[in-house]
């Protein structure tokens, strides 16, 4: 690795040294304040550095791409990571967590998500997968108070070392049968010249793609999501909810960039797979009790609606993935953020009982939750309906007709939910009790992640053409 | 397409959606003081109605032409553009709308619960409704479609009445779906006409240049019937209104009755019948019956209904039959019944839940069980209600028998067995009309209850609605001249 390299790592390098800086100095100095200031700082200095210092190689170490794609979710997981400290203040301080280890873990986890969305090789993707699911694990069960949240913990855990078994064996097959671990290369390798993969490469293809499936938990995969976010804490839940999966479908449309149509003889199968989540997701959050259950399997739909997108395999498909992942990235985290900013001593607002008639004592925040839930159903002249537009043009395209017309049944059921809790919030209840007021930062997050929801929703032009620029 | 200048000219279109959303925001900052939203969502509205007033006077003649148009690049990406466009059709919702307006924010003077996320909902309504009359791009056209039907959602379910939350959710979910049939259409023929002629557009204008297979063009009209049948609603798709209608509050029933049917009824001719002219004309049939079906099945229930804001529920359905049927009759006579008929139905439709929603304020009741006797209590509001049930029975020389007379007439060239069977549809009418105006104006007396005749404020929503029914009644001749060229357009399967 030359000096070059380390300077096109700069980004990554500002998160992992920052953060070791700050749990050095956590040992020693424990007033939280300075910390999290100072890991909302880091965060902000690698985005700058990202959007700023230009990169003087293409490739670092054959590992990790340092291309304007990889550049641009460096930036955004690396300011999602800023948001993310940003709404935890209260909830370190109150609940007694250490502040370096809690800083320091989130920005590892975002280096890893940071590396993830540009890996170019099996190892890198395998390596930055795993920076950052440790991170979770740790994060997760981080309120030691809290059995749910140590029960959560432990299920994030058992899932996620089932998840790495996969991974680990199918890039093996991979390699075994591609002789390389370069993605192009490998990709190209397991492809007969009748345009099959060989047998050992699908076997490998399919075990990876369960993996992934477990990380963004596509249907079948999806039973612990319900719960782990149920258990974690909403800051922590808001990142886990948005970067880690943002981050693994990334790196598939960078996968697909670089590669081309990868899936071949697995398409039938993504099919199914992206048609289940879609359904499953929408027809479970029906009946949820909990907002935070409730975003979890919206998160599901979400994650359905995006194979659509990677399932096309064309640019506009990944265009519009990619344009579907930053604007779900911003409405779930912002949902998971008015959470967090509610909570006080006696824990977090989650079940519908709780939430009833909140819109009154709380009406700016619960306004933009409305708001963020509409655009997560897709409601137009919010940034939801252009993402939902777009995948299923791209898929309508590509020629996905039954896919689509499932896509918009999911659509419809999902609105059902979320108005539901719309509706709840301005239920007038006289017993409604009054939460935190919350504190600056969380209403700066608030009025970013609101704003951001509007604008592209109504001028999404501007983020389309630089997403069609950096798509390599 | 006829633009009408090259020359940048003051864009009245986008006042008229840009006017109220600003009101709106307004009113949500200045949340502390209901008093000034109040004052607020009226000087909104009372401007809304003047630039509506003047585009009506300078308009007014219409030779079938855009009368104006607004055209610039939205999303280009999708080949999005936002297209305003008015034709006399459009100029006389747009009137409507406005007027209409003005007194649903009158009516809702006394709302005292969360005046200004009230009045923002209201102008918000508003917004997206001037949108869905005036956009002639169908993604604008959709979205304007969606941000109409929020704030009713949330009129109904916060400030409705018992049942509120079932009837917000039956009317948010029946109107979501048919939408969502009318976007897969929308995405469908935007695919089909790009793929032809590589050009990706959403104009409508545009789009009625596609070449569709028979069978392409009617899965992609059921599309859009889906939508805007249940929002007008004919028969078999109605069972939200009654609910919506009884729940909502009374300026919130005051626009989804007068305005927000209407968008389906405008969505068909403006959107479903030029794109899809073989499927339409293989529909009509079918629809002039389900609209005689619907016109004797909503009067027959209207028949049976004790609760009176019920009873004008199913009288409003009955009343859109009409419309529907002079629509499916295809004919100018009967097109300009159709849409004349949309206007005044409006108005004294409208009147009459104002005028409901007064005496339940006085009395506590809707049930005509429970009423009786108003006409010795309150004669001035006897009067008007007196005034409004004989307009909407179709009395001649009252606004709605201008309507009606023109739908049957002209039903009655092309298919004089409809006219017949419709012509006893409105002699129903008469029944269940009279039925009320007996039963709440007339009858015993209840002594017990002390009822205040009109106030100021009252007199001020109802007197130019009043001015109006009779002025349209005698003379109907200003609000039909824009009519003529943009329906004798249309029929013809042309461009505006």
């Amino acid at each position: 690795m030359s000096l070059l390299d380390l300077l096109a790592l700069l980004p990554i390098l500002i998160l992992v040294f920052g953060g070791t800086a700050i749990l050095m100095a956590g040992a020693w100095y424990h007033e939280p304040r300075p910390l999290l200031a100072g890991g909302i700082a880091t965060a902000l200095l690698a985005a700058v550095a990202a959007g700023l210092v230009q990169p003087p190689v293409a490739e670092i170490a054959g590992l990790f791409s340092a291309g304007g794609y990889a550049r641009f979710f460096t930036i955004l997981w690396a300011l999602l990571a800023a948001a993310g400290l940003m709404i935890a203040g209260r909830f370190v301080v109150e609940k007694k967590i250490g502040a370096g280890e809690y800083v320091s873990l989130i920005l590892y986890a975002a280096a890893g998500m940071a590396l993830l969305s540009s890996a170019t090789h099996l190892l890198g993707l395998f390596l930055a997968l795993e920076t950052f699911t440790l991170a979770f694990y740790i994060l997760i069960a981080s309120n030691r108070h809290c059995e749910m949240a140590a029960e959560a913990g432990l299920k994030y855990l058992l899932m996620g070392a089932v998840a790495t078994g996969f991974m680990a064996f199918g890039i093996a097959l991979i390699y075994a049968s591609s002789g390389t671990l370069a993605l192009p290369e490998a990709v190209v390798q397991l492809t007969t010249a009748t345009g099959e993969l060989h047998a050992w490469g699908l076997l490998g293809w399919g075990m990876v793609l369960i993996a992934v499936g477990f990380k963004i938990s596509l249907a079948p995969f999806h039973l612990w999501t319900a719960d782990v976010y149920q258990g974690a804490p909403a800051p922590v839940a808001g990142l886990l909810a948005t970067g880690s999966k943002g981050a693994v479908v990334a790196a598939l449309v960078g996968m697909l960039a670089m590669a081309g149509p990868i899936w071949h003889d697995l398409i039938d199968l993504i099919w199914l797979l992206a048609a289940l989540t879609m359904l499953v997701g929408a027809l479970s959050a029906l009946n949820q009790k909990n907002l935070k259950r409730l975003l979890a399997y919206s998160s599901v739909t979400h994650m359905g609606t995006l194979l659509v997108g990677l399932l096309c395999q064309t640019s506009e498909g990944l265009a519009a993935t990619t344009f579907y992942v930053v604007v779900y990235v911003v409405a779930s985290f912002g949902a998971f953020a008015v959470i967090a900013s509610l909570a006080d001593k006696r824990g977090e607002p989650m079940s519908f009982d709780q939430w009833r008639g909140l819109g009154y004592r709380h009406p700016v925040r619960c306004a933009v939750l409305v708001l963020l839930l509409l655009s997560l159903a897709g409601l137009p002249a919010t940034a939801g309906f252009m993402a939902k537009f777009a995948i299923f043009h791209a898929a309508l395209q590509s020629g996905y007709i039954g896919l689509v017309m499932i896509g918009i049944l999911a659509s419809v059921i999902s609105f059902a939910f979320y108005l539901r809790v719309s509706m709840l919030l301005f239920q007038p209840d006289e017993s409604a009790s009054r939460w935190h007021v919350g504190t600056s930062l969380e209403h700066a997050v608030l009025a970013v992640c609101s704003s951001a929801v509007l604008l592209l929703g109504l001028f999404p032009g501007v983020l389309f053409d630089l997403i069609g620029r950096l798509l390599p | 397409m006829s633009m009408m200048t090259s020359l940048p000219q003051f864009p009245w279109l986008s006042l008229l959606v840009l006017l109220p959303l600003v009101g709106a925001l307004l009113c949500l900052l200045h949340s502390k003081r209901p008093a000034d939203c109040r004052a607020l969502a009226l000087a909104t509205s009372l401007a809304v109605f003047a630039v509506a007033l003047y585009l009506f006077v300078c308009h007014g003649q219409s030779d079938g032409r855009w009368l104006l148009y607004e055209d610039v690049a939205w999303i280009e990406r999708y080949g999005i553009r936002y297209v305003l466009a008015m034709d006399g059709i459009a100029l006389l919702m747009v009137l409507l709308t406005a007027f209409m307006q003005l007194a649903a924010v009158l009516l809702a003077w006394r709302v005292e619960r969360h005046v200004s996320s009230f009045f923002a909902l209201l102008l918000l309504l508003e917004a997206g409704l001037m949108g869905i009359f005036l956009a002639y791009d169908l993604v604008l056209f959709y979205l304007f479609w969606e941000v109409a039907l929020i704030p009713m959602f949330f009129l109904i379910s916060v400030w409705g009445g018992a049942n509120r939350r079932q009837a917000a959710l039956k009317f948010f979910l029946y109107t979501l779906v048919g939408s969502f049939f009318m976007l897969i259409a929308i995405i469908a023929l935007y695919q089909i006409h790009g793929a032809q002629s590589g050009v990706y557009t959403f104009v409508i204008g545009d789009l009625m240049q596609t070449q569709l297979t028979a069978a392409q063009e009617g899965w992609l009209f059921a599309g859009f019937m889906a939508a805007f049948l249940v929002k007008s609603p004919l028969v078999p798709f109605h069972t939200w209104l009654t609910d919506a209608l009884t729940e909502a509050p009374a300026a919130g029933s005051l626009d989804l009755t007068g305005l927000l049917l209407k968008t389906g009824i405008y969505g068909l001719i403006r959107v479903a019948f030029p794109l899809f002219p073989n499927a339409t004309e293989n529909f009509l049939p079918v629809l002039g019956v389900l609209a005689l079906v619907g016109l004797f099945h909503a009067a027959w229930a209207a028949y049976h209904q004790d609760d009176i804001k019920r009873l004008l529920a199913y009288s409003s359905i009955s009343h859109l039959g009409l419309v529907v049927l002079g629509l499916a009759a295809w004919q100018l006579t009967a097109w300009e019944g159709s849409i004349l008929l949309m206007v005044t139905h409006g108005i004294t439709t409208g009147a009459l839940f104002v005028l409901v929603s007064l005496i339940r304020e006085r009395t506590g009741t809707r049930s005509m069980q429970e009423l009786g006797g108003l006409w010795g209590q309150a004669p001035c509001l006897a009067f008007m209600f007196l005034l409004f049930s004989l307009a909407s029975l179709g009395l001649p020389g009252l606004a709605n028998f201008a309507g009606e007379i023109l739908v049957l007439l002209g039903t009655f060239q092309q298919h004089p067995v409809w006219a017949v069977v419709a012509l006893l549809g409105v002699v129903f009418a008469a029944a269940y009309m009279l039925r009320l105006v007996q039963g709440v104006l007339w009858g015993s007396t209840h002594k017990e209850r002390v009822l205040p005749d009109l106030t100021m404020r009252e007199w001020l929503i109802l007197l130019p609605m009043a001015i109006l029914v009779v002025w349209i009644g005698i003379y109907p001749e200003p609000f039909l001249a824009p009519l003529h060229g943009s329906v004798a357009n249309l029929l013809a399967g042309g461009l505006p």
